[in-house]
């Protein structure tokens, strides 16, 4: 009885603790993505432009919005603010991002991702930056669908 | 059980909308909200700075002249077929080493991609002016209006 609890717990200990390095690395990862791309609007909305997917010249309200977006749910993950909400577009993102570098990739489009850097040195489009989103995109869906809420402060921890 | 939290979410969303519009307002690099189209070469001796765009005609112009084209698609979609005695992108900095040693940096350079919807003759070319070269031409009809038309191919 005694020791069933005990494992139950250990178990209950693991799952928070995954739970914990995702929410971190989720936040210092969006927080890294957001810095140079909120340093550089102007090459940001060029690299959006590069896709070929949004109309009437809207890269640019992406471009200013976007990496604040980033920048605001990364704070939100490594501090405990509104982890729900911030974890949900997260998830948006990812898959997003996701469609975007597909469809571009379906096409033929042969350009830099622009997802970490916006300068010419920056990864190209290519499967290991699908999977690198998807692996995010799963770290966002853990998350997502804790059960316990630790370190969390506004709403507050159970 | 997955939860659903779209006012944490609408929170988070407007927050950056608000803190993005403003700091776009205040600082100095600030951009217009929609993009503009890439200026039309007009005079094609006269192009000096941000690469400009060209048509058909322009294109096939500079071509007789023997100007260096360069194919901004992938490897793959350049093997197949590609505007005669143009250059495969490659490496960047092969590329611009391949420039520099040819022609300075205010020698004209044409670059295209499939069509025009391809953004990778752009980002090439944003990239060459960010590294110096005042003369880029980007012929958006690309291979697909190039090829359409007839002219020399390889």
């Amino acid at each position: 009885m005694e020791q069933r609890r005990i494992s139950r717990r250990m178990k209950n200990d693991m799952k928070n603790l995954l739970v914990m390095v995702c929410r971190i690395f989720l936040g210092f990862m969006f927080i890294y993505a957001s810095l140079d791309k909120i340093a550089n609007p102007e090459e940001f909305a060029k690299q959006i432009g590069y896709y070929k997917a949004l109309p009437f010249g809207l890269e640019n309200v992406l471009a200013i919005v976007l990496p604040w977006t980033e920048l605001i749910v990364g704070i939100c993950l490594l501090a405990g603010l509104l982890v729900d909400g911030a974890t949900l577009l997260s998830i948006i993102m990812m898959l997003v991002f996701i469609l975007a570098i597909s469809q571009a990739m379906l096409r033929g489009i042969d350009i830099t991702c622009g997802c970490f850097k916006v300068s010419a040195d920056s990864d190209k489009l290519g499967l290991d930056t699908i999977i690198r989103d998807i692996v995010f995109l799963v770290m966002s869906f853990i998350v997502l669908n804790r059960q316990e809420r630790k370190f969390e402060f506004l709403p507050k921890s159970d | 059980m997955l939860r659903v939290p779209l006012n944490q979410m609408l929170a988070v969303l407007i927050l950056s909308l608000a803190i993005g519009l403003f700091t776009n307002l205040i600082r100095p690099d600030r951009i217009p909200f929609l993009a503009q189209d890439m200026v039309i070469a007009e005079d094609l001796e006269e192009v000096s700075g941000e690469p400009v765009t060209v048509s058909l005609a322009q294109a096939k112009n500079l071509f007789d002249k023997g100007i260096i084209f360069v194919d901004a698609r992938e490897d793959e979609y350049f093997a197949d077929g590609h505007i005669r005695n143009a250059w495969n992108s490659g490496f960047f900095m092969e590329l611009m080493y391949k420039l520099d040693s040819l022609q300075t940096k205010d020698g004209a350079v044409v670059i295209y991609c499939s069509d025009d919807d391809c953004g990778s003759s752009e980002e090439l070319a944003f990239d060459l002016y960010n590294e110096g070269f005042t003369k880029l031409f980007v012929f958006k009809g690309g291979w697909l209006e190039w090829n359409n038309a007839g002219y020399p191919v390889e």
